[in-house]
């Protein structure tokens, strides 16, 4: 028992310095993620008006007749032509799908890489897309590295997401995005996230978010809230259209910004709970070779009682 | 609505609030044309540009809190007008050296665009540009 006594101290010592690293690592998970959470306070502030705006303006006669967008005008469909100029909100003929996949480039982070991209192909394959049809954006490593590996079209990826992405510093990727599907590069948008829930959960969630339809403008909450705060006719300067092509576009921004600092809040989530559950199986790990040591230990003593007293035995 | 002597204005931008202030009167330039806001006025919709807000600071005095903004819009309801734009800054928080060196940046891709004639990389380079100029302007008065 001798040599593994050394050896017991030896492993208890390195699951030790493990325990320290996944310790420290958790804590800055949790500071990032407290930091992001009130980054996303303020940008809430941004989402609502900007969507207070959306909904108004789609309420109003003038996307009723024009778009598709509100539910009472589905009769009205693809009567596109009054809205030159608001692709975003005209419905193509769908021949590409574009996917935004929202993971993260470092490892540690639980289930929550494995989680977007499981999600994301059952998705695909619900769809009934064929391959050639779905166009990746990977917004993080491990999400393009996947779907590369797959043969999937992954035209643009993007590496190294900040931990707190500020909008300024997303805004060309963001643009990117929407330049594409203006390029025609696909036809509708989805974005697949992890939505952080709480610090315990996320959950995953694929989102339409181009062309711009009813279905993510006026979800009944928002309407309600419009009814109360937002019910004032507005003089439009200068005209509907011309404020919708400037709101339109900052919307399908401001929505994927949501996306990524959604996703990345859950990042941090799911880094802080791994990470916990790392360092709470060290601490498990510790005290049962703790435990084994100090066996082989009093062993080692009994066994040397014993050779000692037998020794005297003899000599008497 | 009772009528009040007082109209709030706050810069809105996606990585959170940059200004709020009441104020007598603010100053917007829209798309088509400069606008004055003062209290009471009927609920607004309108696209900025490039430019700056100007929100009056003290009744006496002519002096403006100027605000540089990269576009957007403005809306006005219940005596509230909620710049959402972008990106915004304050006078003072202009960094000038970073809104020297993006100018650089923009005239050099906006000269790259136009030799390639490239139509939506030399539209995109003007704008970058115009933010910068717009920028240091409001910096420099």
């Amino acid at each position: 028992m001798g040599a593994s006594l050394q050896e017991i101290k030896r492993r208890i010592s390195s699951t030790k310095k493990t325990e320290q690293i996944t310790g420290a690592m958790q804590m800055v998970s949790t500071a990032k993620l407290s930091q992001i959470q009130r980054h996303t306070t303020s940008y809430q502030v941004y989402a609502r008006k900007i969507r207070s705006v959306i909904t108004h303006l789609a309420k109003s006669h003038l996307l009723d007749g024009g778009a598709t967008i509100t539910p009472r005008s589905k009769e009205s469909h693809e009567n596109d032509d009054q809205i030159d100029g608001l692709s975003m909100l005209v419905k193509r003929q769908v021949k590409h799908t574009g996917i935004v996949v929202i993971t993260s480039d470092r490892g540690l982070v639980g289930s929550y890489n494995s989680n977007v991209i499981k999600q994301t192909m059952e998705l695909i394959s619900e769809g009934n897309h064929s391959a050639k049809d779905i166009v990746i954006i990977a917004i993080g490593g491990t999400g393009a590295d996947f779907f590369k590996k797959r043969g999937f079209s992954v035209p643009f990826e993007f590496r190294g997401v900040k931990d707190i992405p500020k909008f300024r510093e997303t805004h060309q990727l963001v643009k990117k995005i929407i330049d594409m599907y203006d390029d025609e590069t696909f036809d509708e948008l989805f974005v697949c996230y992890n939505h952080f829930v709480n610090s315990l959960t996320s959950e995953f969630r694929a989102e339409q978010m181009l062309p711009i339809s009813s279905m993510n403008v006026g979800s009944d909450d928002l309407l309600a809230e419009n009814e109360s705060g937002f019910s004032a006719e507005y003089e439009m300067e200068p005209s509907e259209d011309a404020i919708l092509e400037v709101v339109l576009p900052q919307y399908a921004e401001s929505l994927i910004y949501g996306a990524i600092l959604d996703a990345k809040t859950s990042e941090h989530a799911s880094s802080s709970m791994a990470m916990k559950s790392a360092t709470d199986n060290a601490k498990d790990i510790i005290s049962s070779l703790e435990l084994q040591y100090n066996r082989a230990r009093q062993s080692a003593i009994t066994t040397e009682i014993t050779e000692i007293t037998g020794a005297q035995a003899a000599l008497d | 609505m009772a009528e009040q002597d007082l109209l709030t204005v706050s810069v809105v931008t996606p990585d959170g609030s940059v200004y709020e202030k009441q104020t007598r009167l603010a100053v917007f330039k829209t798309t088509v044309g400069e606008i004055g806001i003062l209290p009471n006025h009927i609920p607004l919709i309108a696209s900025l540009e490039i430019d700056e807000v100007r929100v009056k600071v003290q009744e006496t005095d002519d002096k403006f809190d100027e605000i540089a903004v990269s576009g957007g819009f403005v809306e006005f309801s219940g005596n509230v007008a909620t710049v959402v734009a972008n990106s915004a800054e304050k006078k003072e928080d202009i960094d000038t050296t970073r809104a020297n060196k993006a100018r650089e940046r923009a005239e050099k891709r906006l000269e790259i665009a136009k030799q390639s004639n490239d139509v939506d990389t030399t539209k995109r380079a003007e704008i970058s540009l115009r933010k910068a100029v717009n920028r240091i302007n409001i910096s420099g008065h």
